[in-house]
C-alpha cells in the first residue's frame, strides 16, 4: 500500500484538496487518474469524502424553503413594526 | 383551485420569522438579517403585479427574497477582500508522514440520512457563523445557492484555483468545528 503510494507520490495530504477540488468541478483526466489510486486503497480518505458528503447535503438542506433545521430565532418587535407600519402606508 | 392572493397586511405575520431565520443562515449578522427581511417586503410591496397567482404567496415571496440576497452578495463584493492571506490558512493538521490526525472517520452518520437530521443542521449553521465573511460568502454561494465554481469565480473576479483553495479550507474549518460541537459529544 505505502509502495503504490509512493510510486504515485502522493501523501494523503496532498490527496484531501483534491478531493475537495473535484466536488467542485470536473477536474483533469491526470488529476483524476492520480485521485484515482489513494481513493481505491486508503479508508481514511472514503471516510474525508463522506464527511465533505455530509457537509454538503446538511448545507443544501439548510437551503431550502421549508428547512426545519433553522433555530427558532425571531425578528425583533421593532423591525416587525416598522414593515407593518410601511406596508400599510404604502399598500 | 382558487386563485393565490397576496395579503400584504400579514406577510410579518405569517412570513418575518421564516425569512429572518432563513436570512441567518445566509448571511452573517443579525443587523444584515435584520435589513435584508426590510429590503424583501419592501420591494415584495412595490412588485406586488408581478404575482400571477400560478405559486403560492410564500414560493413569490422567497422568489424575492432570493433576489434580493443576490444583490446584497453582489454589492457587498466591493468592500470584500477575497485574497487569501495567513489568517485563512487551512486549520486541518497533518503528521510528519502527511497523515491527518486526527484521522477523519465516519463521524457515525450515513451522509445521505444526515439532511433528516436537524441538530446536526443547527450545529451546521452555527459553524457556517465562525467562519470568516469570504469563506461563508464563498462556502454559501457554493453549496446553499448551488451556483456553479464557474460563475462565483465570474462575479466575483477569482481565480478558479484560489476558489478551491478556499471552498477546501472552509470544508476543512467546518468539519473541525463540527467534530468540536457535536460529534465528539458521544
Amino acid at each position: 500500500m505505502s509502495l503504490l503510494m509512493a510510486i504515485f507520490k502522493m501523501t494523503c495530504k496532498d490527496v484531501y484538496p483534491l478531493i475537495s477540488e473535484e466536488m467542485d468541478h470536473t477536474i483533469s483526466f491526470s488529476r483524476r487518474v492520480r485521485l484515482k489510486m489513494p481513493l481505491a486503497i486508503c479508508n481514511l480518505c472514503q471516510a474525508y469524502i463522506r464527511q465533505l458528503q455530509t457537509l454538503r447535503n446538511l448545507a443544501r438542506n439548510l437551503g431550502k424553503e421549508n428547512s426545519q433545521a433553522i433555530e427558532k430565532k425571531t425578528l425583533s418587535p421593532d423591525t416587525k413594526e416598522k414593515i407593518q407600519k410601511y406596508i400599510k402606508e404604502k399598500n | 383551485m382558487s386563485e393565490e392572493t397576496l395579503e400584504p397586511e400579514k406577510w410579518v405575520e405569517n412570513y418575518a420569522d421564516m425569512l429572518y431565520r432563513y436570512t441567518l443562515v445566509l448571511v452573517k449578522g443579525p443587523d444584515v438579517a435584520d435589513e435584508l427581511v426590510q429590503v424583501t417586503f419592501f420591494a415584495a410591496l412595490k412588485s406586488q403585479h408581478t404575482f400571477a397567482g400560478k405559486s403560492t404567496e410564500k414560493t413569490w415571496l422567497f422568489g424575492i427574497f432570493k433576489h434580493k440576497t443576490m444583490d446584497r452578495f453582489r454589492s457587498s463584493k466591493k468592500n470584500l477582500n477575497l485574497d487569501i492571506t495567513d489568517a485563512d490558512a487551512d486549520r486541518i493538521q497533518f503528521d510528519t508522514t502527511g497523515h491527518m490526525t486526527p484521522s477523519p472517520n465516519n463521524w457515525n452518520v450515513d451522509s445521505e440520512k444526515a439532511t433528516e437530521n436537524k441538530e446536526l443542521a443547527q450545529v451546521l449553521a452555527k459553524c457556517m457563523n465562525g467562519l470568516s465573511e469570504k469563506f461563508h460568502h464563498i462556502f454559501v454561494l457554493k453549496e446553499i445557492e448551488g451556483l456553479s465554481s464557474e460563475k462565483i469565480c465570474k462575479e466575483f473576479n477569482l481565480k478558479p484555483t484560489n476558489l478551491w483553495v478556499m471552498l477546501h479550507r472552509a470544508r476543512n474549518q467546518l468539519k473541525l468545528c463540527m467534530e468540536s460541537n457535536w460529534l465528539t459529544k458521544e
